[in-house]
């Protein structure tokens, strides 16, 4: 009674449409205010995506050799030109970072190595830093040669 | 309405400002009746105590009334003034400006959680249709402080359980910043306590619940939410002791099943 | 202990709760605990009262107080145990609300009471403005109930009507560290950092009492924070090293006009003002004093005056009703 017309009494404020403001995709990349974890999870989707768009040049590259030792030949001088070798290692890069991080995500995210997730990404951080310097080294080695 | 003047805390008539105050601008996020935000800055006096919390009140009682924010307990506990001080979620409440640094404070509402209603307020609702069906228990069996054991008549020592639904988790999540249907860590971790501690709920169910494409599965270890929990609660931890818990559960059922055939 | 009226009115109340809010309490028990004669002879004259009142109480030693709470100060000389609660200050208020959403009442938060609307001595409704939209609206109304505790009097003035309110605040500190099970509260007469709360993984440690005329920009007075470590620490030692998570002040809603020094004195019981009879002021009434455990009590109280003046005649069902989860409020 007095309830209904407390209710009634009182005009409708304007219907809002109201959404839910999520970051977005930006985000992943993100790492302002992030800690280890969340700089491994960056990493794993920019280096994702880098490994996912060389797997497509890779196939456009193959695709050279169905032109014949002329194109083929063509290619392989590019490939070692020392600009290619960068790109050569930050692809080296790429791959060992969603690697060694993708065994880091199976150990973690199944449960079995749950607590130490922050030193598993250090020592494979360290690993593969190793590596990437070994094999660094070896790339820059191949300049000018063939 | 861009600028505002020094506030005069005389006006109030009680708290002086004393020896050690110095000024603060605060750029504090608005939107009224779902708009794009901005910030608005504002000039707040700062003591050694003053907490973002305090000088979001004081806005609101001597700057502006139209500033609209949630808080209620003033100790960490209710969890209603989790917000993004800059850029870092954190409980308003609990967040010393002095630590903070400097002469400028961005404030901004959390994310994921809900859609904004007014400047700083989210209605939660995202979060809280996602956590709510877990139907976890607010209490817990004691495991720390003193107490050896119960007093007489007393079963069994108890304790609310850690988390305060900040919705903190939620806003760091990655993966909540992109998928509304994502359960979220709040509510995977709410499960976990389900499965682990059932009391009045029913652990098949929530684990049900949790074992799903968008539940436990969705999460990709980026650690944020357990990094950023005011309340020690552990969310991504739950979510990996749940996917151990449900892979198991898994095996155990094929396993089963494959006997059950011969 | 001046009240035990109050006192069979307290063990009543807490069993409404339990039995209406199930799982919204840490059910622990509490301890008075002696550490002086003072003290000592209060705790004698507490037995006597609960007694009297019917609370079961259990007169503990020394040693048997410490095998509860191994945190205590070991050089109490006596503990009383007594049937007591912890329940979380958010989430409890939210189950009534959303109870009372899902029975049909309208919450508006972030609307602000700007005025209260009159004409020849009753009350017809508020002003409000919804600091959400910017949104100024008029809401008419049988009947006004004012519930704001220490603000009382700033909206009963609105309505030209006295209510004698005393805002009183107190310090609160929460420690990191639970640092006992069962609340702790020094056995004497209320005084300052007398009690400890566990609360989660915190420890509330409380209060103290100063008197005020505006219940907002109450401050944090450091002496205050300092006999909270200090009183707090006489009953759990630990107390002494504890991290400070938050000092905080508010307000409580004292009944009784200003005059007395400190606040102590003036009760923590409730009142209901049908400002009709004591100003002849109609369709206002405001309800006010009173705890957060005595809440329901208030409001049903509230109620049954409320019904009375507009002829209803039911009787209370918040009694027995269970209430909603507090997650109810947020998911329709």
């Amino acid at each position: 009674m007095s309830e209904e017309q407390a209710v009634a009494g009182a005009p409708a404020a304007p219907r809002v449409e109201r959404r839910v403001r999520r970051r977005g995709p930006l985000s992943w990349i993100d790492v302002r205010g992030r800690r280890l974890g969340g700089w491994a999870f960056a990493l794993n989707r920019a280096t994702g995506l880098g490994v996912l768009l060389y797997l497509y040049l890779h196939l456009v590259v193959l695709s050279l050799l169905a032109g014949g030792p002329s194109s083929w030949d063509g290619f392989i001088l590019i490939a070692t030109n020392p600009l290619f070798l960068v790109l050569d290692v930050v692809l080296l890069f790429g791959l060992l970072a969603h690697g060694l991080n993708g065994i880091r995500v199976s150990l973690v995210g199944l449960g079995i190595i749950v607590d130490r997730q922050r030193a598993l990404f250090v020592a494979f951080f360290i690993i593969g830093f190793i590596v990437f310097l070994i094999g660094a080294v070896r790339i820059f080695g191949e300049t000018g040669g063939g | 309405m861009t600028e505002q003047a020094t506030t005069d805390q005389r006006s109030a008539g009680q708290a002086q400002p004393g020896a050690g105050t110095r000024t603060v601008t605060f750029h504090v996020s608005r939107s009224k009746r779902g708009e794009d935000p901005h910030r608005q800055s504002f000039e707040v006096p700062v003591e050694a105590r003053t907490t973002v919390l305090d000088a979001m009140i004081s806005i609101r009682r001597h700057q502006d009334p139209t500033l609209t924010l949630r808080h209620s307990c003033f100790h960490a506990s209710c969890g209603t003034c989790a917000m993004r001080i800059n850029g870092r979620e954190g409980l308003a409440c609990v967040t010393n400006v002095e630590e903070l640094g400097g002469d400028t404070v961005t404030v901004d509402p959390i994310a994921n959680a809900g859609a904004v209603i007014s400047d700083l307020v989210s209605d939660m609702s995202a979060m809280f249709g996602h956590y709510a069906p877990m139907e976890r228990p607010l209490v817990r069996p004691s495991e720390l402080g003193p107490g050896s054991r119960p007093a007489e008549g007393v079963a069994e020592l108890e304790r609310f359980e850690d988390c305060i639904e900040c919705g903190i988790c939620v806003s760091v999540c990655p993966i909540s910043a992109t998928d509304a249907r994502y359960l979220g860590p709040a509510a995977l971790a709410a499960a976990w306590r389900v499965v682990v501690d059932p009391r009045t709920a029913d652990a098949e169910r929530a684990m049900a619940l949790a074992d799903v494409d968008h539940g436990i599965w969705r999460c990709h270890t980026a650690f944020e939410c357990t990094e950023a929990c005011p309340s020690n609660v552990d969310p991504a931890g739950a979510i990996m002791n749940l996917r151990r818990a449900a892979t198991r559960r898994r095996l155990r059922g094929l396993l089963g099943g494959s006997r059950s055939e011969r | 202990m001046n009240d035990a009226a109050a006192g069979t009115e307290c063990i009543e109340e807490n069993q409404i709760l339990r039995r209406t809010a199930p799982g919204s309490f840490e059910e622990n028990d509490g301890l008075f605990v002696a550490l002086t004669d003072e003290d000592r002879e209060y705790g004698r004259r507490l037995v006597e009262a609960c007694t009297e009142s019917r609370i079961p109480a259990r007169e503990l030693s020394p040693q048997e107080a410490l095998r509860l709470e191994p945190g205590l100060n070991p050089e109490l000389l006596w503990a009383l145990q007594v049937p007591d609660a912890t329940f979380d200050a958010m989430r409890l208020p939210l189950r009534w609300f959303a109870t009372a959403k899902r029975n049909g009442a309208a919450i508006r938060p972030f609307t602000e009471v700007m005025d209260v609307i009159s004409a020849d001595h009753c009350v017809t409704g508020v002003v409000v403005r919804d600091h959400t939209t910017g949104h100024e609206s008029r809401i008419g109304a049988d009947i006004v109930v004012n519930a704001t505790g220490p603000w009382s009097e700033s909206i009963a003035t609105m309505a030209g009507v006295d209510v004698p309110i005393q805002p009183s605040p107190g310090v609160l500190l929460a420690l990191r560290g639970r640092l006992c099970n069962m609340v702790v509260n020094r056995c004497h007469p209320s005084g300052d950092g007398d009690i400890l709360v566990p609360q989660r993984a915190l420890t509330i440690v409380g209060t103290s009492s100063w008197l005020v005329d505006h219940p907002d920009d109450l401050g944090v007075p450091e002496d205050h924070v300092a006999a909270m470590y200090r009183e707090g620490a006489k009953l759990v030692p630990a107390v002494n090293g504890a991290e400070q998570r938050a000092a905080w002040s508010a307000a409580r809603p004292l009944i009784g006009s200003r005059g007395a020094s400190s606040g102590r004195e003036l009760s923590r019981t409730f009142q209901c003002f049908d400002h009709a009879t004591s100003e002849g002021v109609e369709g206002f009434v405001t309800i006010s004093g009173g705890k957060a455990t005595t809440a329901r009590a208030m409001a049903e109280k509230t109620a049954d005056v409320v019904c009375g003046k507009l002829g209803v005649d039911r009787p209370c069902r918040t009694r027995d009703t269970v209430l909603l989860p507090h997650t109810a409020y947020y998911v329709n």
